[in-house]
Protein backbone atom coordinates (compact mmCIF):
# COMPACT_ATOMS: atom_id res chain seq x y z
CA UNK A 1 0.00 0.00 0.00
CA UNK A 2 2.81 2.37 0.99
CA UNK A 3 4.55 1.52 -2.31
CA UNK A 4 1.44 2.37 -4.32
CA UNK A 5 1.09 5.72 -2.54
CA UNK A 6 4.76 6.48 -3.15
CA UNK A 7 4.42 5.58 -6.85
CA UNK A 8 1.37 7.77 -7.17
CA UNK A 9 3.30 10.66 -5.59
CA UNK A 10 6.22 9.96 -7.91
CA UNK A 11 3.93 10.03 -10.96
CA UNK A 12 2.25 13.28 -9.82
CA UNK A 13 5.54 15.04 -9.02
CA UNK A 14 7.12 13.85 -12.28
CA UNK A 15 4.11 14.99 -14.32
CA UNK A 16 4.17 18.38 -12.57
CA UNK A 17 7.88 18.75 -13.39
CA UNK A 18 7.23 17.73 -17.00
CA UNK A 19 4.45 20.33 -17.29
CA UNK A 20 6.54 23.07 -15.63
CA UNK A 21 9.50 22.32 -17.90
CA UNK A 22 7.31 22.40 -20.98
CA UNK A 23 7.87 25.22 -23.45
CA UNK A 24 6.16 25.96 -26.70
CA UNK A 25 7.28 23.31 -29.17
CA UNK A 26 7.39 24.65 -32.72
CA UNK A 27 10.03 22.52 -34.43
CA UNK A 28 11.40 19.03 -34.14
CA UNK A 29 14.61 20.65 -32.87
CA UNK A 30 12.59 22.03 -29.92
CA UNK A 31 10.99 18.66 -29.34
CA UNK A 32 13.98 16.31 -29.64
CA UNK A 33 16.91 18.44 -28.41
CA UNK A 34 15.07 21.14 -26.42
CA UNK A 35 16.10 23.83 -28.93
CA UNK A 36 19.76 23.33 -27.83
CA UNK A 37 19.10 25.57 -24.83
CA UNK A 38 19.70 23.29 -21.85
CA UNK A 39 21.98 24.37 -18.98
CA UNK A 40 25.12 22.44 -18.08
CA UNK A 41 23.79 21.03 -14.81
CA UNK A 42 20.49 19.78 -16.27
CA UNK A 43 22.41 18.34 -19.25
CA UNK A 44 24.74 16.52 -16.85
CA UNK A 45 21.89 15.12 -14.77
CA UNK A 46 19.87 13.98 -17.77
CA UNK A 47 23.02 12.39 -19.22
CA UNK A 48 23.61 10.58 -15.92
CA UNK A 49 19.98 9.50 -15.43
CA UNK A 50 19.82 8.26 -19.02
CA UNK A 51 23.03 6.27 -18.59
CA UNK A 52 22.48 4.83 -15.14
CA UNK A 53 19.46 2.55 -15.26
CA UNK A 54 17.94 0.14 -12.74
CA UNK A 55 21.00 -2.00 -13.49
CA UNK A 56 23.02 0.03 -10.97
CA UNK A 57 20.96 -0.54 -7.81
CA UNK A 58 19.89 -4.05 -8.79
CA UNK A 59 22.41 -5.54 -11.23
CA UNK A 60 25.63 -3.90 -10.08
CA UNK A 61 24.91 -4.37 -6.37
CA UNK A 62 24.35 -8.07 -7.08
CA UNK A 63 27.40 -8.33 -9.34
CA UNK A 64 29.61 -6.76 -6.66
CA UNK A 65 28.12 -9.04 -4.00
CA UNK A 66 28.79 -12.05 -6.22
CA UNK A 67 32.14 -11.16 -7.86
CA UNK A 68 33.80 -8.48 -5.69
CA UNK A 69 35.78 -5.36 -6.54
CA UNK A 70 36.13 -6.36 -10.22
CA UNK A 71 32.58 -5.07 -10.63
CA UNK A 72 33.81 -1.62 -9.56
CA UNK A 73 36.68 -1.87 -12.06
CA UNK A 74 34.23 -2.81 -14.83
CA UNK A 75 31.93 0.15 -14.07
CA UNK A 76 34.79 2.64 -13.59
CA UNK A 77 36.39 1.48 -16.84
CA UNK A 78 33.14 2.52 -18.49
CA UNK A 79 33.30 5.88 -16.69
CA UNK A 80 36.90 6.78 -17.62
CA UNK A 81 36.24 5.59 -21.18
CA UNK A 82 33.22 7.85 -21.37
CA UNK A 83 35.14 10.80 -19.91
CA UNK A 84 37.95 10.24 -22.41
CA UNK A 85 35.58 10.01 -25.37
CA UNK A 86 33.35 12.88 -24.25
CA UNK A 87 36.23 15.27 -23.49
CA UNK A 88 37.62 14.62 -26.96
CA UNK A 89 34.58 14.10 -29.19
CA UNK A 90 31.75 15.96 -27.43
CA UNK A 91 33.01 19.47 -28.42
CA UNK A 92 33.38 18.32 -32.05
CA UNK A 93 29.94 16.66 -32.11
CA UNK A 94 28.33 19.65 -30.39
CA UNK A 95 29.84 22.11 -32.89
CA UNK A 96 28.87 19.98 -35.88
CA UNK A 97 25.36 19.63 -34.46
CA UNK A 98 24.98 23.39 -34.03
CA UNK A 99 26.43 24.29 -37.43
CA UNK A 100 24.48 21.70 -39.40
CA UNK A 101 21.35 21.56 -37.20
CA UNK A 102 21.81 17.87 -36.37
CA UNK A 103 19.13 16.39 -34.14
CA UNK A 104 19.93 12.68 -34.27
CA UNK A 105 23.21 10.74 -34.54
CA UNK A 106 21.75 9.55 -37.86
CA UNK A 107 21.92 13.15 -39.14
CA UNK A 108 25.71 12.96 -38.73
CA UNK A 109 25.79 9.67 -40.63
CA UNK A 110 23.51 11.03 -43.39
CA UNK A 111 25.72 14.09 -43.79
CA UNK A 112 28.93 12.07 -43.94
CA UNK A 113 27.93 8.82 -45.70
CA UNK A 114 24.39 9.15 -47.08
CA UNK A 115 20.75 8.41 -46.30
CA UNK A 116 20.72 4.64 -46.75
CA UNK A 117 23.29 3.98 -44.05
CA UNK A 118 21.45 6.29 -41.62
CA UNK A 119 18.18 4.46 -42.29
CA UNK A 120 19.86 1.11 -41.75
CA UNK A 121 21.45 2.41 -38.58
CA UNK A 122 18.02 3.49 -37.25
CA UNK A 123 16.66 -0.02 -37.85
CA UNK A 124 19.63 -1.86 -36.29
CA UNK A 125 19.76 0.47 -33.30
CA UNK A 126 16.06 -0.17 -32.69
CA UNK A 127 16.60 -3.94 -32.83
CA UNK A 128 19.26 -3.51 -30.15
CA UNK A 129 17.53 -0.94 -27.97
CA UNK A 130 13.83 -1.92 -27.97
CA UNK A 131 14.53 -5.22 -26.14
CA UNK A 132 16.99 -3.41 -23.84
CA UNK A 133 14.30 -0.86 -22.98
CA UNK A 134 11.74 -3.58 -22.43
CA UNK A 135 14.07 -5.06 -19.81
CA UNK A 136 13.72 -1.80 -17.87
CA UNK A 137 9.94 -2.35 -17.87
CA UNK A 138 10.38 -5.96 -16.76
CA UNK A 139 12.71 -4.91 -13.90
CA UNK A 140 10.14 -2.36 -12.72
CA UNK A 141 7.35 -4.93 -12.80
CA UNK A 142 9.38 -7.46 -10.81
CA UNK A 143 10.19 -4.75 -8.28
CA UNK A 144 6.49 -3.93 -7.93
CA UNK A 145 5.60 -7.62 -7.66
CA UNK A 146 4.10 -7.28 -4.19
CA UNK A 147 2.13 -4.15 -5.01
CA UNK A 148 0.59 -4.90 -8.42
CA UNK A 149 0.44 -7.51 -11.17
CA UNK A 150 3.27 -7.83 -13.73
CA UNK A 151 1.06 -6.51 -16.54
CA UNK A 152 -0.15 -3.54 -14.46
CA UNK A 153 3.49 -2.62 -13.75
CA UNK A 154 4.27 -2.64 -17.48
CA UNK A 155 1.20 -0.49 -18.30
CA UNK A 156 2.02 1.99 -15.51
CA UNK A 157 5.61 2.34 -16.75
CA UNK A 158 4.44 2.78 -20.34
CA UNK A 159 1.94 5.50 -19.41
CA UNK A 160 4.52 7.48 -17.40
CA UNK A 161 7.18 7.19 -20.12
CA UNK A 162 4.88 8.21 -22.96
CA UNK A 163 3.18 10.98 -20.98
CA UNK A 164 6.39 12.78 -19.96
CA UNK A 165 7.88 12.47 -23.44
CA UNK A 166 4.65 13.64 -25.09
CA UNK A 167 4.23 16.65 -22.81
CA UNK A 168 7.30 18.62 -23.74
CA UNK A 169 9.69 16.28 -25.53
CA UNK A 170 13.28 16.38 -24.39
CA UNK A 171 12.84 19.42 -22.14
CA UNK A 172 10.32 17.56 -19.97
CA UNK A 173 12.35 14.36 -20.08
CA UNK A 174 15.55 16.25 -19.16
CA UNK A 175 13.98 17.97 -16.16
CA UNK A 176 12.35 14.81 -14.81
CA UNK A 177 15.71 13.06 -15.39
CA UNK A 178 17.51 15.80 -13.47
CA UNK A 179 15.24 15.76 -10.42
CA UNK A 180 14.99 11.99 -10.22
CA UNK A 181 18.71 11.61 -10.93
CA UNK A 182 19.37 13.53 -7.71
CA UNK A 183 16.77 11.39 -5.94
CA UNK A 184 18.54 8.19 -7.12
CA UNK A 185 21.85 9.47 -5.75
CA UNK A 186 20.30 10.49 -2.42
CA UNK A 187 18.61 7.12 -1.92
CA UNK A 188 21.86 5.30 -2.75
CA UNK A 189 23.52 7.26 0.09
CA UNK A 190 20.71 6.22 2.47
CA UNK A 191 21.06 2.59 1.37
CA UNK A 192 24.81 2.54 2.02
CA UNK A 193 24.48 4.17 5.44
CA UNK A 194 21.77 1.73 6.44
CA UNK A 195 23.78 -1.28 5.27
CA UNK A 196 26.69 -0.15 7.47
CA UNK A 197 24.35 0.34 10.43
CA UNK A 198 23.20 -3.28 10.05
CA UNK A 199 26.66 -4.53 11.04
CA UNK A 200 26.85 -5.31 14.74
CA UNK A 201 30.06 -7.40 14.81
CA UNK A 202 33.32 -5.66 14.06
CA UNK A 203 35.31 -7.38 11.35
CA UNK A 204 37.79 -6.55 8.61
CA UNK A 205 37.37 -6.98 4.88
CA UNK A 206 39.93 -9.80 4.61
CA UNK A 207 36.99 -12.20 5.14
CA UNK A 208 36.00 -11.42 1.55
CA UNK A 209 39.13 -13.19 0.26
CA UNK A 210 39.42 -13.30 -3.54
CA UNK A 211 36.54 -10.83 -3.89
CA UNK A 212 39.00 -8.07 -2.96
CA UNK A 213 41.31 -8.43 -5.93
CA UNK A 214 41.48 -9.20 -9.65
CA UNK A 215 41.88 -11.51 -11.43
CA UNK A 216 39.77 -13.96 -9.44
CA UNK A 217 37.58 -16.91 -10.35
CA UNK A 218 34.94 -14.60 -11.90
CA UNK A 219 36.98 -11.67 -13.23
CA UNK A 220 39.40 -13.47 -15.50
CA UNK A 221 41.08 -11.10 -17.99
CA UNK A 222 38.89 -12.41 -20.84
CA UNK A 223 35.70 -12.04 -18.81
CA UNK A 224 36.72 -8.54 -17.77
CA UNK A 225 37.30 -7.54 -21.41
CA UNK A 226 33.96 -9.12 -22.43
CA UNK A 227 32.12 -7.00 -19.89
CA UNK A 228 34.13 -3.82 -20.33
CA UNK A 229 34.76 -3.36 -24.05
CA UNK A 230 31.17 -2.74 -25.23
CA UNK A 231 30.62 -0.24 -22.42
CA UNK A 232 33.92 1.58 -22.99
CA UNK A 233 32.53 3.01 -26.25
CA UNK A 234 29.00 3.55 -24.88
CA UNK A 235 29.33 7.36 -25.19
CA UNK A 236 29.70 7.07 -28.97
CA UNK A 237 27.63 4.02 -29.81
CA UNK A 238 24.44 4.62 -27.80
CA UNK A 239 22.26 7.15 -29.64
CA UNK A 240 20.37 8.29 -26.55
CA UNK A 241 23.58 9.66 -25.01
CA UNK A 242 25.06 10.93 -28.31
CA UNK A 243 21.88 12.96 -28.79
CA UNK A 244 22.40 14.56 -25.38
CA UNK A 245 25.65 16.09 -26.65
CA UNK A 246 23.51 18.32 -28.91
CA UNK A 247 21.47 19.84 -26.06
CA UNK A 248 23.79 22.13 -24.00
CA UNK A 249 23.21 25.81 -24.76
CA UNK A 250 26.91 26.73 -25.16
CA UNK A 251 30.41 25.28 -24.87
CA UNK A 252 30.64 26.20 -21.20
CA UNK A 253 27.48 24.20 -20.52
CA UNK A 254 28.88 21.29 -22.52
CA UNK A 255 32.00 21.33 -20.35
CA UNK A 256 29.87 21.40 -17.22
CA UNK A 257 27.80 18.52 -18.56
CA UNK A 258 30.87 16.30 -18.95
CA UNK A 259 32.44 17.20 -15.60
CA UNK A 260 29.30 16.96 -13.50
CA UNK A 261 28.27 13.75 -15.21
CA UNK A 262 31.72 12.35 -14.33
CA UNK A 263 31.28 13.42 -10.72
CA UNK A 264 27.78 11.93 -10.53
CA UNK A 265 29.00 8.70 -12.13
CA UNK A 266 31.97 8.35 -9.81
CA UNK A 267 29.97 8.96 -6.62
CA UNK A 268 27.06 6.75 -7.71
CA UNK A 269 29.36 3.90 -8.74
CA UNK A 270 31.27 4.05 -5.45
CA UNK A 271 28.02 4.03 -3.46
CA UNK A 272 26.47 1.14 -5.35
CA UNK A 273 29.56 -1.09 -5.25
CA UNK A 274 30.16 -0.21 -1.60
CA UNK A 275 26.62 -1.43 -0.89
CA UNK A 276 27.31 -4.72 -2.71
CA UNK A 277 30.57 -5.31 -0.83
CA UNK A 278 29.05 -4.39 2.52
CA UNK A 279 26.08 -6.77 2.01
CA UNK A 280 28.54 -9.56 1.12
CA UNK A 281 30.56 -8.84 4.25
CA UNK A 282 27.32 -9.01 6.27
CA UNK A 283 26.58 -12.39 4.67
CA UNK A 284 30.05 -13.64 5.61
CA UNK A 285 29.49 -12.76 9.27
CA UNK A 286 25.91 -14.10 9.27
CA UNK A 287 24.08 -10.78 9.53
CA UNK A 288 22.55 -10.91 6.03
CA UNK A 289 21.20 -14.01 4.25
CA UNK A 290 23.52 -15.65 1.73
CA UNK A 291 21.87 -14.91 -1.62
CA UNK A 292 22.69 -17.27 -4.49
CA UNK A 293 20.81 -15.40 -7.27
CA UNK A 294 22.67 -12.11 -7.63
CA UNK A 295 19.60 -10.26 -8.98
CA UNK A 296 17.88 -10.92 -5.65
CA UNK A 297 20.52 -9.23 -3.46
CA UNK A 298 18.87 -5.79 -3.58
CA UNK A 299 15.28 -7.10 -3.18
CA UNK A 300 16.47 -9.14 -0.15
CA UNK A 301 18.12 -6.02 1.30
CA UNK A 302 14.93 -3.98 0.71
CA UNK A 303 12.86 -6.59 2.52
CA UNK A 304 15.07 -6.31 5.62
CA UNK A 305 15.10 -2.54 6.10
CA UNK A 306 12.32 -0.29 7.49
CA UNK A 307 9.36 -0.23 5.12
CA UNK A 308 9.49 3.51 4.44
CA UNK A 309 13.17 3.30 3.46
CA UNK A 310 12.61 0.22 1.32
CA UNK A 311 9.76 2.00 -0.48
CA UNK A 312 11.88 5.14 -1.08
CA UNK A 313 14.81 3.10 -2.45
CA UNK A 314 12.34 1.04 -4.51
CA UNK A 315 10.91 4.24 -6.02
CA UNK A 316 14.45 5.46 -6.80
CA UNK A 317 15.08 2.20 -8.72
CA UNK A 318 11.75 2.67 -10.50
CA UNK A 319 12.85 6.24 -11.35
CA UNK A 320 16.21 5.00 -12.67
CA UNK A 321 14.44 2.59 -15.03
CA UNK A 322 11.93 5.23 -16.20
CA UNK A 323 14.59 7.91 -16.82
CA UNK A 324 16.60 5.50 -18.95
CA UNK A 325 13.58 4.15 -20.81
CA UNK A 326 11.94 7.48 -21.66
CA UNK A 327 15.22 8.88 -23.02
CA UNK A 328 15.67 5.85 -25.29
CA UNK A 329 12.05 6.04 -26.45
CA UNK A 330 12.42 9.72 -27.34
CA UNK A 331 15.71 9.13 -29.17
CA UNK A 332 14.33 6.16 -31.13
CA UNK A 333 11.30 8.28 -32.01
CA UNK A 334 13.62 11.00 -33.39
CA UNK A 335 15.54 8.40 -35.41
CA UNK A 336 12.36 6.92 -36.87
CA UNK A 337 10.96 10.36 -37.69
CA UNK A 338 14.06 12.04 -39.10
CA UNK A 339 16.33 9.25 -40.28
CA UNK A 340 13.79 6.72 -41.55
CA UNK A 341 10.86 8.87 -42.67
CA UNK A 342 12.89 12.03 -43.38
CA UNK A 343 10.10 13.95 -41.69
CA UNK A 344 10.47 17.04 -39.53
CA UNK A 345 6.97 16.85 -38.11
CA UNK A 346 6.66 17.13 -34.33
CA UNK A 347 3.37 15.25 -34.48
CA UNK A 348 5.07 12.37 -36.29
CA UNK A 349 7.64 12.36 -33.47
CA UNK A 350 4.86 12.21 -30.88
CA UNK A 351 3.14 9.42 -32.78
CA UNK A 352 6.37 7.42 -32.75
CA UNK A 353 6.77 8.01 -29.00
CA UNK A 354 3.40 6.29 -28.50
CA UNK A 355 4.15 3.57 -31.05
CA UNK A 356 7.61 2.75 -29.66
CA UNK A 357 6.40 2.80 -26.05
CA UNK A 358 3.60 0.42 -27.04
CA UNK A 359 6.04 -1.86 -28.88
CA UNK A 360 8.36 -1.91 -25.88
CA UNK A 361 5.46 -2.68 -23.53
CA UNK A 362 4.24 -5.54 -25.77
CA UNK A 363 7.78 -6.97 -25.88
CA UNK A 364 7.99 -6.73 -22.11
CA UNK A 365 4.61 -8.34 -21.42
CA UNK A 366 5.46 -11.40 -23.55
CA UNK A 367 8.75 -11.99 -21.70
CA UNK A 368 10.21 -14.36 -24.32
CA UNK A 369 13.84 -15.38 -23.74
CA UNK A 370 15.17 -13.72 -26.86
CA UNK A 371 14.35 -10.29 -25.38
CA UNK A 372 16.77 -11.00 -22.56
CA UNK A 373 19.37 -12.30 -25.03
CA UNK A 374 19.09 -9.23 -27.24
CA UNK A 375 19.15 -6.89 -24.28
CA UNK A 376 22.39 -8.46 -23.07
CA UNK A 377 23.73 -8.15 -26.59
CA UNK A 378 22.60 -4.56 -27.17
CA UNK A 379 25.90 -2.81 -26.37
CA UNK A 380 27.82 -5.36 -28.41
CA UNK A 381 25.47 -4.94 -31.38
CA UNK A 382 25.81 -1.15 -31.17
CA UNK A 383 29.61 -1.45 -31.58
CA UNK A 384 29.06 -1.95 -35.33
CA UNK A 385 28.47 1.82 -35.58
CA UNK A 386 31.90 2.71 -34.19
CA UNK A 387 33.86 2.79 -37.48
CA UNK A 388 31.21 5.08 -38.98
CA UNK A 389 31.20 7.47 -36.04
CA UNK A 390 35.00 7.63 -35.85
CA UNK A 391 35.01 8.03 -39.64
CA UNK A 392 33.08 11.29 -39.31
CA UNK A 393 36.15 12.82 -37.62
CA UNK A 394 39.16 10.73 -38.65
CA UNK A 395 38.70 8.91 -41.95
CA UNK A 396 38.19 10.45 -45.35
CA UNK A 397 37.26 7.16 -46.97
CA UNK A 398 33.85 5.51 -46.99
CA UNK A 399 30.48 6.20 -48.55
CA UNK A 400 26.92 4.98 -48.40
CA UNK A 401 27.65 1.42 -49.53
CA UNK A 402 30.69 0.80 -47.32
CA UNK A 403 28.90 2.31 -44.30
CA UNK A 404 25.84 0.10 -44.84
CA UNK A 405 28.00 -3.00 -45.34
CA UNK A 406 29.91 -2.20 -42.14
CA UNK A 407 26.69 -2.00 -40.14
CA UNK A 408 25.32 -5.22 -41.63
CA UNK A 409 28.60 -7.11 -41.14
CA UNK A 410 29.07 -6.01 -37.51
CA UNK A 411 25.43 -6.69 -36.65
CA UNK A 412 25.44 -10.14 -38.31
CA UNK A 413 28.69 -11.07 -36.55
CA UNK A 414 27.20 -10.20 -33.18
CA UNK A 415 23.99 -12.13 -33.81
CA UNK A 416 25.60 -15.24 -35.34
CA UNK A 417 28.27 -15.52 -32.64
CA UNK A 418 25.79 -14.94 -29.87
CA UNK A 419 23.44 -17.67 -31.03
CA UNK A 420 26.04 -20.22 -32.19
CA UNK A 421 28.40 -19.48 -29.27
CA UNK A 422 31.29 -19.95 -31.73
CA UNK A 423 33.56 -17.18 -30.44
CA UNK A 424 36.96 -18.87 -30.92
CA UNK A 425 38.15 -17.92 -27.43
CA UNK A 426 37.68 -14.17 -27.83
CA UNK A 427 34.85 -11.95 -26.55
CA UNK A 428 32.13 -11.30 -29.16
CA UNK A 429 32.70 -7.54 -28.79
CA UNK A 430 36.27 -7.92 -30.10
CA UNK A 431 35.01 -9.87 -33.13
CA UNK A 432 32.34 -7.25 -33.83
CA UNK A 433 34.95 -4.48 -33.72
CA UNK A 434 37.44 -6.43 -35.87
CA UNK A 435 34.85 -7.35 -38.50
CA UNK A 436 33.26 -3.88 -38.56
CA UNK A 437 36.56 -2.04 -38.98
CA UNK A 438 37.87 -4.58 -41.55
CA UNK A 439 34.69 -4.34 -43.64
CA UNK A 440 34.67 -0.56 -43.35
CA UNK A 441 38.23 -0.14 -44.66
CA UNK A 442 37.95 -2.87 -47.30
CA UNK A 443 34.55 -1.77 -48.61
CA UNK A 444 35.65 1.89 -48.57
CA UNK A 445 38.65 1.08 -50.78
CA UNK A 446 36.46 -0.90 -53.18
CA UNK A 447 33.76 1.77 -53.22
CA UNK A 448 36.35 4.41 -54.03
CA UNK A 449 37.84 2.26 -56.81
CA UNK A 450 34.46 1.60 -58.43
CA UNK A 451 33.53 5.27 -58.32
CA UNK A 452 36.74 6.43 -60.00
CA UNK B 1 48.70 12.97 -27.76
CA UNK B 2 45.06 12.01 -27.17
CA UNK B 3 45.84 8.38 -28.04
CA UNK B 4 48.71 8.43 -25.54
CA UNK B 5 46.39 9.85 -22.88
CA UNK B 6 43.86 7.09 -23.58
CA UNK B 7 46.57 4.45 -23.40
CA UNK B 8 47.90 5.78 -20.08
CA UNK B 9 44.42 5.77 -18.54
CA UNK B 10 43.67 2.23 -19.75
CA UNK B 11 47.04 0.95 -18.49
CA UNK B 12 46.54 2.67 -15.13
CA UNK B 13 43.13 0.99 -14.80
CA UNK B 14 44.67 -2.40 -15.65
CA UNK B 15 47.36 -2.26 -12.92
CA UNK B 16 45.28 -4.15 -10.30
CA UNK B 17 45.32 -7.16 -12.65
CA UNK B 18 49.12 -7.23 -12.55
CA UNK B 19 50.37 -5.56 -9.40
CA UNK B 20 47.79 -5.57 -6.60
CA UNK B 21 46.86 -8.77 -4.83
CA UNK B 22 46.12 -7.69 -1.27
CA UNK B 23 43.15 -8.91 0.75
CA UNK B 24 41.99 -5.46 1.78
CA UNK B 25 40.42 -2.51 -0.01
CA UNK B 26 43.60 -1.47 -1.88
CA UNK B 27 42.22 -2.40 -5.33
CA UNK B 28 38.94 -0.67 -4.54
CA UNK B 29 40.63 2.52 -3.37
CA UNK B 30 43.15 2.44 -6.24
CA UNK B 31 40.44 2.30 -8.92
CA UNK B 32 38.47 5.09 -7.23
CA UNK B 33 41.61 7.26 -7.06
CA UNK B 34 42.60 6.73 -10.69
CA UNK B 35 39.08 7.64 -11.83
CA UNK B 36 38.95 10.68 -9.54
CA UNK B 37 42.36 11.91 -10.71
CA UNK B 38 41.36 11.50 -14.35
CA UNK B 39 38.11 13.37 -13.73
CA UNK B 40 40.08 16.18 -12.04
CA UNK B 41 42.48 16.25 -15.01
CA UNK B 42 39.56 16.54 -17.45
CA UNK B 43 38.00 19.30 -15.35
CA UNK B 44 41.17 21.35 -14.96
CA UNK B 45 43.23 20.75 -18.09
CA UNK B 46 40.65 20.41 -20.83
CA UNK B 47 38.81 23.16 -22.70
Amino acid sequence: MLMLIALLLYAIIGTAIAILAKRRVLTDEDYFVAGRKVSGIVSALTYAATTYSAFMMVGLVGLTYFSGVGALGFELFYLVGTLFLLSYYAPKIWKLGKEKAFVTPGDMITSRYGETSAKLMAVLVSIALIPYTSIQFVSISFLLGNSMSFESGIVLSAIIIALWALLGGLRSVAWTDAIFGLFMLTMAIFAVFYSFSMQTTSTDHSRLGELLYVPNSFWTPINFISYTLPWFFFALTNPQVVQRIFIPKDEKSLRRMVIFFGLFGLVYTILVTLLGLQLRLLSEIGEFPRVSNRDLVTPTFLSMIPEWLGVMIGVSIFAAAITTANSIVLTLSSMFTRDLLKSRSVNAGRLFVVAITTAVAIFAIQRPNYIVDLAVMSSTILLCQLPLLLGVFHFKMGGNISASLTLLAGFSTAMVMFYTKATFGLPISIWVLLVSFAVFFLASCLEKRFKT
Amino acid sequence: MKALEGLIVVLAMCIPFIAIKSQDLTTYVYWCLVSAIYLAYIAVSRW
